[in-house]
């Protein structure tokens, strides 16, 4: 048995002299050689010795864009990750798929194509692929997601279409009704006129108002920070919204859950923003429903929420109705009034506050939006000392 | 192996690609129509009709790939279900790709009347439903899965929920006179085409499942319908069994 130990021992020995050899060889300057400090970052970042396939297809995975090379034969030989699931969807990666063979074999025959791919998904995505020949022969495809790109291009001409909407269906309005009432003697024609046009200037106050508001919070100047009681906020938003409410038979629940919340912000600021999400909950609700305001505390965050059971919202407009003048339906929004700003001083009000606004909708089913900010320092402190476990921790 | 059979197996490589490439533009064809649907996009309604003459293209070339390898490889066995899955698959997806098509043509035809969130919403449901079956049929296609094929009947029993939901939202929606009578029977027609895209692709999971095992839902009535045959032979007139002659002794 000792014999058997003695032969590990010295195997083992052997193995690690030669190990600790090998790495000194690699860092330390051989006698005869030019002396090179050890710690100098020339000598670390020339490593000779390490295989460079290994790293290269590391790189090309770490891309934000996908890589195809075919050589002359229409052999694909190279294809980073992105390049196998940038559509995100096993179906669309075949679409991809196929698109990229199509145009890598023009390619191959010297012409330079690119290809939109605009996919529903799920999850919809944009893909520009684009296959060139390349100079050493073969060819080179890349697809990029222009997802992000396409949504910003329209927003920007939907952003022009509808302001101009907004601010110039009630100018117009003003402009034919005062010819209306320049034309006209009979006094009743004369009232008509002169209330409509009383109706379109409110309209347009409103929507210079919110406009005035908007960029307020936007600049985030004069904001008036204080420790405000959640509960409270959502009082004062649902008083603010209380009138329609009672003329529409909708009631408006609170619910209190437990310990005092507190935030810290600009009061008027937030009371505004779920103003306009209890406003927004109002209007799109069905007569005679409930529209809930809720309020909880997410770790260190406080939560408002609004929920109601209306129309709710078709999910290709949910991550654009924060947009400034979005407008889901553009036929109906002068039914419910408004210019299209509310949700967009919501996420203002919610960045400046250091937080953020969700929305989970299903159409014909209600909509929920989510306002989350920082909690006040002394309510994290105090639902900790609620909770015997963390305030053990 | 010979280079014919590796050649063989070559072919039934690219029939398994191709249907997945045409699988893969009817997965993306269903939101799609229902986008055009729901929007009333006349324009996006005549580009999927001409889209759609690509798929049937496509079927019929994938159809013909498969006489060919059957008159000329004469397959046995798995290979010979392969080449039988494939010849009704196209059938399926070519069948499925027209009813994406009649969504469209739908929106044509209920074009200028508004409809209510509620039903928006359950078309967008039996749209995602449906959308989700045919991606998960596909998908049991393709890695040979029997028990994912066996799934989709689960999965299918929702689909027929949501459609009865919604034509029970179709007639509260016209007794409210919120649409009139022609759009809920065109309405009640979209939901029949959900429907039906479903069981398309429950259907490709039987395929799968006779693919991999050589089962066929048809067997359990063939069965049923043999046992029947059994015991009366003679069409109306039951031959005495066993017990019933015990009996009159």
């Amino acid at each position: 048995m000792p014999v058997v130990y003695l032969i590990v021992g010295l195997a083992v020995g052997l193995l690690v002299s030669w190990v600790a050899c090998r790495h000194r060889s690699s860092f330390i300057p051989v006698a005869g050689q030019a002396p090179v400090p050890v710690s100098a970052p020339a000598e670390v970042i020339e490593q000779r010795d390490v295989p460079e396939v290994a790293p290269l297809s590391v790189v090309l995975d770490a891309l934000p864009i996908g890589v195809v090379y075919a050589d002359q034969n229409g052999l694909v030989v190279v294809r980073n990750r992105m390049a196998t699931h940038a559509a995100g969807a096993r179906h669309g990666d075949i679409i991809v798929n196929e698109a990229l063979e199509g145009l890598l074999r023009t390619a191959l025959q010297g012409e330079e194509r690119r290809q939109t791919l605009d996919l529903f998904g799920p999850p919809a995505r944009v893909l520009l692929v684009h296959a060139q020949p390349a100079e050493a022969g073969g060819a080179i495809a890349t697809i990029s997601d222009i997802t992000e790109r396409a949504r910003l291009d329209a927003v920007r001409t939907d952003f022009v279409a509808n302001i101009s909407h907004e601010l110039k269906t009630p100018v117009g309005a003003l402009s034919l009704l005062a010819e209306a009432l320049a034309d006209s003697d009979d006094p009743d024609v004369v009232t008509r006129l002169s209330g409509k046009i009383v109706k379109e200037a409110e309209r347009l106050t409103l929507a210079i108002e919110d406009l005035l508001e908007l960029s307020r919070i936007e600049l985030g100047g004069d904001s008036n920070r204080q420790e405000v009681a959640a509960v409270r906020i959502l009082e004062d938003a649902a008083d603010r919204v209380r009138g329609l409410a009672e003329r529409r038979h909708i009631r408006l629940e609170i619910q209190d859950n437990g310990p005092t919340l507190a935030v810290v912000g600009d009061r008027r600021q937030l009371v505004s923003a779920i103003g306009n999400l209890v406003d927004n909950a109002v209007k799109y609700s069905e007569m005679d429903s409930i529209v809930r305001l809720g309020v909880r505390l997410d770790g260190d965050r406080v939560t408002f929420s609004v929920s109601d059971s209306g129309m709710g919202i078709a999910s290709q407009h949910l991550d654009r109705i924060f947009e400034r003048f979005y407008r889901v339906d553009r036929a109906r929004s002068r039914d419910t009034g408004g210019v299209g700003l509310g949700l967009a001083i919501v996420r203002h009000v919610a960045a400046n506050h250091g937080g953020e606004v969700k929305v989970t909708s299903q159409e014909g089913e209600g909509s929920t939006f989510m306002l989350s900010i920082p909690a006040s320092p002394a309510s994290v402190a105090a639902s900790q000392a609620d909770n015997p476990i963390l305030a053990a921790g | 192996m010979t280079e014919l059979r590796k050649s063989f197996h070559t072919e039934l490589a690219e029939v398994h690609a191709e249907l997945m490439r045409v699988g893969a533009q009817v997965i993306e064809a269903i939101p799609r129509a229902t986008r055009i649907l729901l929007d009333m996009d006349l324009e996006g309604a005549d580009y999927m009709v001409q889209g759609d003459d690509e798929i049937d293209a496509r079927c019929i070339a994938v159809e013909e790939h498969c006489y060919r390898i059957l008159a000329l490889q004469a397959p046995v066995a798995s290979d010979l279900r392969a080449v039988i899955t494939a010849l009704k698959m196209t059938a399926e997806l070519e069948r499925s790709g027209d009813l994406t098509v009649n969504i469209c043509k739908a929106a044509r035809r209920i074009y200028g009347h508004e409809m209510n969130p509620k039903l928006r919403g359950i078309i967008a449901k039996m749209s995602e439903q449906a959308q989700q079956l045919f991606a998960n049929a596909m998908e049991a296609y393709d890695e040979s899965d029997p028990a994912k094929a066996a799934a989709l009947d689960d999965m299918d029993n929702f689909l027929d929920a949501l459609q009865r939901q919604f034509i029970q939202v179709i007639f509260e929606s016209h007794a409210a006179g919120s649409i009139d009578l022609q759009v809920a029977v065109q309405l009640g027609v979209v939901a029949r085409f959900y429907e039906r895209i479903g069981d398309h692709a429950v259907n490709i999971g039987e395929k799968v499942r006779f693919l991999v095992s050589g089962w066929m839902p048809e067997h359990v009535g063939a069965v049923r319908h043999r046992m029947r045959q059994e015991a009366t032979p003679m069409a109306g007139i039951p031959i005495p069994t066993q017990a019933d002659r015990n009996h009159d002794s």
